[in-house]
């Protein structure tokens, strides 16, 4: 049976000819990875074996979370060892081939379009942002700050005792929604900043805590593609909105640069 | 290109949500033969921080006792039987020394 071909991504041949590939080990741990050239293109790939990582079976390992925790980091790890060295088109996590003709068909049918990416994303850098908060400290700094509940407070304190006691508890609800307003705002303001510095950005899914495994909630998520040139500019407006915000109990967190994981679409 | 934000490869939990997030769920997607789709990336990622978290949090407050517990480790299993049986054999050897003593002095008596 022929051996099964585990594309990690795609590099520009020329670049290749630069740089030697490093020496890395395939996903099984084993095999190594090697890149095939494809005329300007070359797929960095490593093999597997066909009964091993079939079908069935690799449905069986994607289900379990030590080997995929293993795995996931590995295709990462090999893709940044790659990225160091050339512009790459990062593949999603097995994407596997039955063989070395298969795999040629598909390069051959997407060429063009992969060569195009590959000039557009060689000057460019992925980085993503996400912003946590301490919940307590923000509902705190919109109950004292926020004009809405300011007015209601002031409405409250020329009521009758018992009718205070109900629109307390109707303030503090109000409190709430409030607080999840400032969140999203204050998130989608440092947003626009960062995107319009950006060549193209996208807002990713929010994680709950136990996803993250943090005190702090996650608030936002999104990612940027951004031109070699502006990094420096897009990392300082980060590093001094951190500065400025984490007293009130805003964390930015920011890591790059990723191989454009978001950004390189081929279909 | 590093400037000490790249993304980290160690198991902090962000970085772990970073490439999980990342690498099960986006990538460029042309269709290999083998197909495989990652079932439930939230479900997995959770897991896999539990995973990590678990003995991460363990190891530092110093709880690595299933490295030796019989029940969990079939060295540590091995290990204590042995020293069980050298145990018992020097039980016995004392056994038998007393009870020798014993045969002696009871012959000795009047």
């Amino acid at each position: 049976m022929e051996k099964l071909v585990y594309l990690y991504g795609i590099i520009p041949t020329k670049e290749k000819e630069k740089h030697p590939l490093p020496s890395l080990k395939g996903l099984d741990g084993e095999s190594d990875v090697y890149s095939l050239p494809f005329d300007e293109l070359d797929a960095v790939v490593c093999e597997l074996d066909p009964v091993e990582y079939g079908e069935k079976e690799l449905e069986k390992k994607t289900n379990d979370a030590k080997w995929l925790h293993e795995k996931a980091f590995h295709h990462h790890e090999a893709l940044m060892k790659l990225y160091e060295n050339y512009p790459i088109i990062p593949m999603k996590f097995c994407t596997i081939y039955s063989n070395h003709d298969s795999l040629l068909q598909t390069i051959n049918h997407h060429k063009q379009r992969m060569m195009e990416m590959l000039d557009d994303i060689a000057d460019k850098e992925e980085w993503i942002l996400k912003i946590y908060c301490e919940a307590d400290k923000v509902k705190q700094g919109v109950a004292s700050y926020n004009e809405a509940i300011e007015a209601k407070k002031e409405e409250i304190a020329s009521m009758s005792p018992g009718r205070q006691y109900l629109e307390k508890r109707k303030l503090d609800q109000l409190i709430d929604q409030e607080t999840e307003k400032e969140k999203r705002a204050f998130s989608e303001k440092i947003h626009k900043e960062l995107a319009a510095l950006s060549v193209d950005s996208e807002v990713k899914k929010i994680w709950k805590k136990d996803v993250t495994g943090r005190t702090e909630e996650m608030c936002w998520n999104s990612v940027y593609m951004l031109n070699k040139s502006v990094v420096d500019d897009f990392l300082s407006i980060v590093k001094h909105q951190q500065e400025k915000w984490s007293v009130s109990g805003w964390h930015f967190e920011l890591t790059g640069p990723w191989p454009s994981y978001h950004f390189a679409k081929v279909s | 290109m590093n400037n000490g934000n790249s993304p980290q490869t160690t198991t902090q939990s962000s970085n772990l949500v970073d490439v999980l997030e990342t690498v099960l769920d986006k990538g460029v997607v042309i269709a290999g033969d083998i197909r495989v789709g990652i079932a439930d990336v939230e479900l997995l990622s959770i897991k896999i921080r539990l995973i990590v978290a678990s003995v991460d949090k363990a190891k530092e407050i110093g709880m690595d006792w299933w490295e030796t517990d019989p029940y969990l480790n079939s060295k540590a299993a091995e290990q204590e039987q042995k020293q069980l049986k050298e145990e018992n054999k020097k039980l016995l050897e004392r056994l038998e020394k007393l009870e020798g003593k014993m045969a002696d002095n009871s012959s000795r008596l009047p």
